[in-house]
């Protein structure tokens, strides 16, 4: 049987928010491009950060380039993204243990970086979060926000298909295929039926993240990108409604961002030899939750919703060098051609940076390749706004509900905590007719509030069934497989309140359904 | 002088209000084991006050009696099972209690609840459908789930309610075919969804049971159904047929489908579940019980093994209350009698009494359908089920412990909850009428 084909003009490698820029910069230049990922879209680092859109303040003192980057793109995104951000604005606050000398020089970073930031009284400060720490001593407004992760990637692709992109999640690269001196394109399997493809394209893109240390490799070429674990824990409502950092040198646990009904603390950063293998450690989550004490007292005695790790790509400019503490690895990104560095053509990497700077990674990452594809077609994705974003209306957290008072009568709830109704649901099935059920908590957030897939798996498992998406063992054993996937994230905080939901959870699932013994 | 406050609440120095209030038996949480033991000892005439911060787990569960479902495969007969199965988990709360109370409690409360109609014995479970469509052993059924006892197999019409989101009747119907109930036997189920008139928006289980309470409502219903019925001998139905008047609404059906209508039952809120606690708590009332709910009790106080009193919190005040017998019953960790911290730190919450089992709950197991340690922790009792301190000699002569607070059990995974529950509540009654002479 004859091999697939596609025949492209730019394939990139990795569906997070870069490749996804990528895709979105080429398709505006006029490119063809094939965007693959082993897995569903932005499932590596972008689908796991804790949403902050930075203003760049927190790296003004120790990373200023990086600093700037995000300052500028902070900027364009608004413009480009609205409804893909929340303007909560952000708050630096130096807490009793943070050293008071840093917000002078935080202050000063700020405004040799064109942050715009303004000190505000510690009343001032209570009266907007009044669950900040009242002995904090003081008080800064940045323009920082909170970014949802998936709908940028999608608005990415969704703009690239739309002009002509093919986008090819679960499809994994196998082999790159190459002549003597250059990359021409890869085998692709599909990881669901096993189908093998090729793909040959005029240029590659690894855009593999904490990932592209095995995709370059597959070319023979080196990139010395350090995968820094950072965990996260979601609490089940808004502590605050900014985004609040302590005033003090990057550290752990020192951010909250409010996202969606939910706000997300973070981060650590250790570096891991192996992206695929960054499980949270009780030790990890019980430092968490009482670093968030500093900025918010009692956040410890808070409901943990979920805890999970992502693995930055830490790119040290300074190759060679042991890296010991990833935190001094600079967030600024880079592009490398491999012609020059490795003698292998038509492909590069783009890796280091962050999802606040993913569109000016894929801007330099497409110039350079323009070059070697002779486009003279300039960047414009810093003007052009992204699908649904045109209006330019920032998202607002109470657009769902707005939405849903205009939908059919007749369109009933299917998940409560986070407000999906089944028409949403068979919207999502109509665009595409492969969706797990973990993609379509991606899509719809199913499955992310506090009952974390309680109520709504059920529901959404047996909706497929009844649409035809599903046959009957299927729908089993997608309900049992997202169960499964949801307990990773809740196994290890299971204390308190969200101990007292998995309990009715699994009540719904083995005593009333009884799931376990259901027919083969 | 003995005293906890395990919420580290400061005991006032002078209580507010009602010091001195004393009763025979208080109670405290308001499930089925707290309700079963209420009622019992009211029965009896004795002064029983309930106290209870919310309603427990009755109103959520599907209303079932389950004894034992799996041990770990199904059990077909709990009365044949049941003696291998206590010898194998001596520390079940099956272990405190004979086959005859056991089977006592089962007949005495067919016998209360009679205007719901339950069936069954421990010769043999029933086999009965559940909203994704698997066969769930269970013990006792009300009339209304009754006729989907499918061990049999046979010839079901599955319906569902269009706009009715928690009850998919395809799934159910074409899970229910591929089960297999018993040797030789067979199911064949066909799904229909049929439409409601009226407003359709997201019809909730309490709306709908509601307007089924119209008989234009139920006919229409009816009709929509015959329309669609062939050889089917029985039509399965989500459990939604009305609250308080569910035995006309599933007569109605049945007389008018001419043929055995039975309830599935669904995800929570469950309407029968509703039925029974409403049900059992009037009956507690009726036989001169007290309830007196979102009133948590806080700590207790004693000395020289005795329980003298519970220190309860009302609206704006505590108060202290003073019994010569006490049951505590205020569940597992689920509905929050067991409490667990943050270090993985279990607790009993009212009385701050030691907790067995605990293994340790922070070894959570990685497969979501495998043992958790969690299920199985609780309080360990002696034979009068009267909580054991960590020397394993009971703490209180007069507190006794019923229900999901009791260590051993994984209920959820067994098919045992709801009889856990009515046996240990009976048998702390009889106990503690045995004690009072």
């Amino acid at each position: 049987m004859a091999l697939s084909q596609i025949e492209t003009d730019l394939l990139v490698i990795g569906g997070g928010s870069t490749g996804a820029g990528v895709a979105w910069d080429a398709a505006l230049r006029g490119l063809h491009v094939t965007l693959v990922d082993r897995g569903d879209l932005a499932t590596g680092t972008t689908g796991r950060f804790h949403g902050l859109l930075h203003s760049g303040g927190r790296y003004v003192v120790k990373d200023p380039s990086s600093a700037r980057e995000c300052a500028s793109e902070n900027l364009i995104l608004r413009r480009v993204a609205a409804d893909c951000i929340e303007d909560t604005g952000g708050l630096f606050v130096t807490t009793p243990v943070d050293d008071p000398a840093y917000a002078d020089r935080f202050v000063e970073g700020c405004g040799a970086a064109d942050i715009p930031v303004e000190e505000i009284t510690v009343g001032a400060a209570l009266a907007r979060e009044p669950r900040l720490n009242p002995r904090i001593s003081r008080a800064f407004v940045v323009p920082d926000a909170s970014i949802d992760a998936w709908k940028t990637v999608w608005a990415c692709v969704r703009g690239a298909t739309a002009r002509g992109a093919k986008v090819l999640p679960y499809h994994q690269v196998m082999s790159l295929t190459m002549t003597a001196d250059a990359v021409t394109g890869a085998y692709l399997r599909d990881a669901r039926s096993g189908e093998q493809l090729r793909v040959r394209a005029r240029c590659t893109v690894n855009a593999a993240g904490a990932w592209s240390r095995r995709v370059a490799e597959l070319a023979g070429c080196e990139v010395g990108v350090v995968p820094g674990k950072g965990i996260m824990i979601a609490m089940n409502h808004r502590v605050v409604n900014t985004v609040v950092n302590r005033c003090t040198m990057p550290g752990d646990g020192d951010i909250i961002v409010p996202i969606r009904t939910v706000s997300v603390i973070g981060t650590t950063d250790i570096p891991v030899s192996d992206p695929d293998h960054i499980d949270p450690t009780r030790e990890e989550i019980a430092e968490m939750m009482e670093a968030g004490e500093a900025l918010v007292p009692g956040f410890s005695q808070g409901r943990a919703l979920r805890v999970w790790a992502g693995a930055r790509p830490l790119f040290p400019k300074t190759t060679g060098k042991q890296v010991s503490d990833t935190r001094e690895v600079t967030r600024s990104h880079s592009v490398l051609d491999h012609e020059a560095l490795d003698g292998v053509g038509n492909f590069l990497t783009i890796t280091g940076g962050k999802f606040t700077t993913f569109r000016l990674m894929a801007k330099d990452a497409l110039d350079l390749a323009a070059r070697k594809l002779d486009l003279s077609a300039e960047c414009t994705t810093a003007t052009v706004p992204l699908p649904d974003s045109e209006s330019k209306r920032f998202y607002w957290i109470g657009a769902r509900q707005e939405e849903m008072e205009h939908e059919a009568p007749d369109d009933p709830l299917i998940c409560e905590c986070e407000l999906v109704s089944r028409g949403d649901l068979q919207a999502a099935l109509a665009r595409r007719s492969d969706w797990q059920l973990d993609d379509l908590r991606r899509a719809l957030r199913i499955g992310m509030g506090p009952c974390q897939g309680g109520f709504c798996a059920f529901r959404v498992a047996a909706t497929l069934h009844r649409d035809g998406q599903y046959d009957r063992l299927a729908a089993n054993h997608a309900l049992g497989a997202f169960v499964e996937e949801r307990w990773k994230g809740v196994k290890l905080i299971s204390w308190g309140d969200q101990l007292r939901q998995t309990r009715l959870d699994q009540w719904i699932f083995q005593g009333i359904l009884d799931v376990e013994h259901l027919p083969k | 002088m003995w005293s906890t406050y395990p919420n580290d609440q400061v005991l006032p120095a002078k209580f507010w209000g009602c010091s001195g209030m004393r009763h025979d038996v208080v109670v405290i949480g308001a499930g089925l084991a707290g309700l079963t033991a209420g009622i019992r000892l009211a029965q009896e005439g004795l002064d029983v006050a309930m106290f209870a911060t919310g309603h427990g787990a009755l109103p959520l569960a599907p209303a079932v009696v389950d004894v034992l479902g799996y041990a770990p495969d199904r059990v077909e007969s709990p009365r044949v099972a049941l003696p291998s199965f206590v010898a194998q988990h001596p520390e079940h709360p099956y272990a405190c209690l004979s086959m005859g109370v056991l089977a006592a409690s089962l007949d005495w409360f067919k016998e209360l609840v009679t205007p719901l109609g339950y069936t069954g014995s421990l010769e043999r479970n029933l086999l009965l459908p559940t909203a994704l469509g698997g066969l769930r052993p269970t013990l006792l059924a009300p009339e209304t789930m009754a006729a989907g006892d499918l061990g049999g197999g046979g010839e079901v019409l599955i319906v569902g309610i269009a706009s009715y989101r928690d009850f998919y009747p395809k799934l159910v119907a074409q899970n229910l075919t591929a089960s297999a109930p018993a040797d030789g036997r067979r199911i064949v189920a066909r799904a229909v969804e049929v439409a409601l008139a009226g407003d359709p928006r997201d019809l909730r289980p309490q709306l709908l049971s509601r307007r089924l309470e119209e008989p234009a409502v139920r006919s229409d219903l009816a009709r929509s159904i015959r329309a669609e019925l062939g050889s089917e001998a029985a039509v399965g139905i989500p459990a939604v047929l009305g609250l308080e008047r569910s035995h006309e609404v599933w007569t109605d059906l049945q007389r008018w489908l001419e043929r055995p209508v039975f309830e599935i039952p669904t995800i929570p809120p469950s309407l029968p579940g509703q039925r029974l606690q409403s049900l059992l708590t009037q009956l507690f009332r009726s036989f001169g019980g007290r309830l007196q709910i979102g009133n948590t009790v806080l700590g207790g106080q004693g000395a020289n093994g005795v329980l003298e009193s519970v220190t309860v919190a009302q609206a704006s005040r505590e108060i202290s209350v003073s019994a010569g017998h006490f049951l505590l019953a205020t569940g597992g960790v689920g509905t929050g009698g067991i409490v667990v911290d943050r270090k993985g730190i279990p607790r009993e919450a009212v009385l701050g009494l030691p907790v067995t089992l605990a293994g340790s709950p922070s070894e959570v197991n990685p497969e979501y359908f495998g043992p958790q340690p969690v299920d199985r922790i609780g309080l360990a009792v002696d034979e009068r089920l009267r909580p054991l301190g960590d020397d394993l000699g009971h703490l209180f002569s007069n507190l006794h412990a019923a229900g999901a607070t009791l260590a051993g059990a994984e209920p959820w995974k067994e098919k045992s909850g709801h009889g856990i529950s009515l046996a240990t509540g009976f048998a702390a009654a009889a106990a503690i009428l045995e004690e009072r002479g």
